[in-house]
């Protein structure tokens, strides 16, 4: 199976070649949590996490929120 | 009637300085006296900014009943031509007058705004500050006045109620309440940097007025938060035509009001014409009072040679010369200053730096 | 008690409180509800499997009557704050937005160009912008005039329990605006946020006081409190300042007898 490189939360990554970002969720265990996708600077909205493809050199960040003044 | 502003009935844009206007005990007096001057000085340091009126014209077209200017009143009138205004702005410099307040009756054919533009042209040229007090105007002509060089405009409201206001002013231009009122705004819109404002003490219920004044002047710098905002307290002074005041407003009064203000509103300039004594003046200087006018004449023109003609505006109670008036500020340990080191600083307000 | 607006929405208590520095999740939400608190703001950070169960999204969700603020802090820049604004929106759907830019990583205070620039852009795409700003009279006119909902002046560095260090410029800010002004960082105890309400604040934001108190739910009624009690005696009239001591020769004898 061939495998391209990304970028997630400032690391660098390999996932398999026409993984969703859906598919990214599901293997980072993000799947069920309130989180914010954002790829390249486009927020990925839930409705199109699994029709969006992930390319070569994608930057990709998942956010959720956390405690702070 | 249309309704009156918001500022103008809130309770609360007052409500801390209102109790201090009700006290009517000695004790309590003193202890405001201290407080303002405390204020006075931690602001303004000792100093005393002064200025002197020159009046262009005692045409007017309007019948307020307490003035002496008033059109139906029989007496001379005059106005300045150019040259004339020239040479009172330059008798006023060699009495050591550096600011100068240019008054003017309501409009009329004769005194209009291209002859308010061409004085202050010509006063600009002399001094490093030019007031007008004069008829209220558009936005447009107070652009046109900034540009010229008018730094600043004085409009009293002479009284903030409106029925007693309806009353007093029988006929002309200066019948609209609401146009009088809305006219510091316009001011400041047009780009001038400052506006002073004031109520004429003795038309109506003065802690009324006081109240209304105060409102007045904290929505204005709410508001316009980059402009400068002054109060001027004019009290009635007899004149020609006898008018006497609805209310007797006292030293006392007077002085607790510029007390409260000085407290209220600790960063603007507080104005004492010489409508009032020197024993007031020489009192009040330093407790809240930061700027006075001296050397008053306020008959027209008047600087070159004394006019004994024509109608005086008021009675000058202060008469005393420059020279001797800053002798005695002085003796209090005061500074009196002409400001005229921020020439360069009085540019009118680009209209996209309004705020 | 009289309502803050904020924006469309009003609120009737006006203790705000952030949620960082709690030992933990829980014990954040046990003073969430302590306190009776309608407004909490939140940070952004990225996904981690290991803290996953640590989601106080779902948790704060569950409170009724609680509005989510999300704050942009780790932006360093206007774009970095529009940036977190928009991710923010997206998660919360609320239009909240506390812009707090601070990049000098130290005493964290907060970067007035930036913060100008970042509220021009959100107030335009219409977020409830709260800009936290250093004590600054001008700069918060000016945020006023690019359609900010509220300005929220800095009591002291962000959880150095400095208290109201600006009170004296606090208060040249309320006197000067037209939106609440809301006192955020700095606060270390009720009595001091009972102080800024009777200054005049339309409310206070509190985190390190209560999150870092030995029980946080009682800190955090405890601040609810004061804040009440501050409003309520301020709306209710507070005896004048007497002046300073009589002079020992009179200012007023020029004034003669009473006339």
């Amino acid at each position: 199976m061939s495998t391209i490189g990304i970028t997630l939360n400032g690391e660098r990554k390999e996932v398999p070649a026409g993984a969703s970002v859906a598919d990214l969720l599901n293997s980072v265990g993000a799947e069920s949590q309130n989180v914010a996708v954002v790829v390249n600077e486009h927020i990925v909205r839930p409705d199109a996490r699994a029709s969006v493809l992930l390319q070569e050199n994608d930057q990709v960040e998942i956010l959720v929120f956390a405690g702070g003044g | 009637m249309s309704s009156l502003p918001a500022w103008l009935t809130d309770s609360r844009l007052s409500e801390d300085i209102e109790p201090l206007l009700r006290q009517e005990d000695s004790e309590s007096l003193e202890r405001l006296a201290a407080e303002a001057q405390a204020v006075t000085l931690r602001r303004f340091g000792r100093i005393i900014s002064l200025y002197a009126p020159l009046y262009l014209s005692n045409f007017c077209s309007s019948g307020c009943v307490y003035c002496g200017f008033a059109s139906d009143r029989k007496s001379p009138r005059r106005k300045l031509d150019a040259s004339e205004i020239e040479k009172e702005l330059l008798a006023m410099k060699a009495l050591g007058i550096g600011d100068v307040l240019l008054l003017t009756g309501e409009r009329t054919a004769a005194v209009g705004f291209d002859y308010l533009r061409r004085a202050v042209e010509v006063a600009a040229r002399h001094m490093p500050r030019v007031v007008v007090e004069a008829f209220p105007m558009s936005v447009v002509e107070y652009r046109g006045l900034a540009e010229c060089g008018c730094t600043g405009i004085t409009i009293y409201q002479e009284t903030y109620d409106p029925e007693n206001y309806r009353d007093l002013h029988r006929w002309g231009p200066k019948q609209d309440f609401h146009e009088r009122l809305e006219t510091p705004e316009r001011v400041l819109t047009g780009g001038i940097r400052s506006v002073g404002i004031g109520a004429l003490l003795g038309l109506s219920e003065p802690v009324g007025e006081a109240l209304a004044l105060l409102r007045h002047a904290r929505y204005l710098c709410k508001t316009y938060w980059k402009a400068g905002v002054s109060v001027s307290f004019p009290r009635i002074r007899p004149q020609e035509g006898g008018f006497q005041p609805n209310f007797t407003v006292s030293d006392r009064f007077l002085a607790r009001m510029i007390f409260a203000f000085r407290i209220g509103l600790p960063d603007i300039d507080l104005v004492l014409s010489t409508r009032e004594s020197p024993a007031f003046r020489d009192g009040m200087a330093g407790l809240g009072i930061t700027r006075m006018s001296i050397a008053s004449r306020t008959t027209v023109g008047g600087y070159v040679e004394a006019d004994a003609t024509s109608a005086s505006q008021f009675e000058v109670c202060d008469d005393r010369s420059a020279e001797a008036f800053c002798a005695a500020l002085r003796a209090k340990n005061l500074d009196p200053v002409f400001k005229n080191w921020d020439a360069a600083y009085n540019n009118p307000l680009a209209a996209e730096e309004l705020a | 008690m009289d309502s803050l607006r904020l924006g469309t929405y009003t609120f009737s208590s006006r203790l705000i409180l952030g949620t960082g520095k709690f030992s933990s999740t829980s014990a954040m939400i046990e003073a969430v509800r302590a306190s009776g608190t309608q407004l909490v703001t939140v940070a952004l950070r990225r996904f981690n499997r290991e803290q996953a169960e640590d989601d106080l999204f779902g948790p704060l969700s569950a409170i009724e009557g609680l509005t989510l603020m999300p704050n942009t802090s780790g932006a360093a820049t206007a774009r970095e704050a529009v940036k977190a604004a928009h991710i923010s929106r997206e998660l919360s759907g609320s239009p909240f937005i506390k812009v707090e830019i601070h990049p000098n990583p130290h005493h964290l205070m907060p970067d007035p160009i930036e913060t100008y620039e970042a509220c021009k852009i959100l107030a335009a795409e219409g977020f409830i912008v709260m800009p936290y700003i250093p004590a600054d009279p001008v700069l918060a006119k000016r945020l006023e005039e690019v359609g900010c909902s509220s300005v929220m002046p800095l009591g002291s560095a962000i959880g150095s329990g400095q208290g109201l260090s600006t009170a004296e410029m606090v208060k040249l800010i309320i006197r000067e605006s037209n939106i609440p002004v809301i006192v955020d960082a700095g606060l270390r105890s009720p009595s001091e946020a009972c102080a800024a309400m009777e200054m005049g604040c339309d409310a206070v934001l509190v985190n390190s006081a209560v999150a870092v108190a030995r029980d946080p739910a009682a800190m955090a009624r405890s601040f609810a409190k004061a804040v009440v009690a501050g409003f309520e005696a301020r709306e209710a009239g507070l005896m004048p300042r007497s002046g300073a001591a009589v002079a020992t020769s009179p200012l007023t004898s020029f004034l003669g007898a009473a006339s």
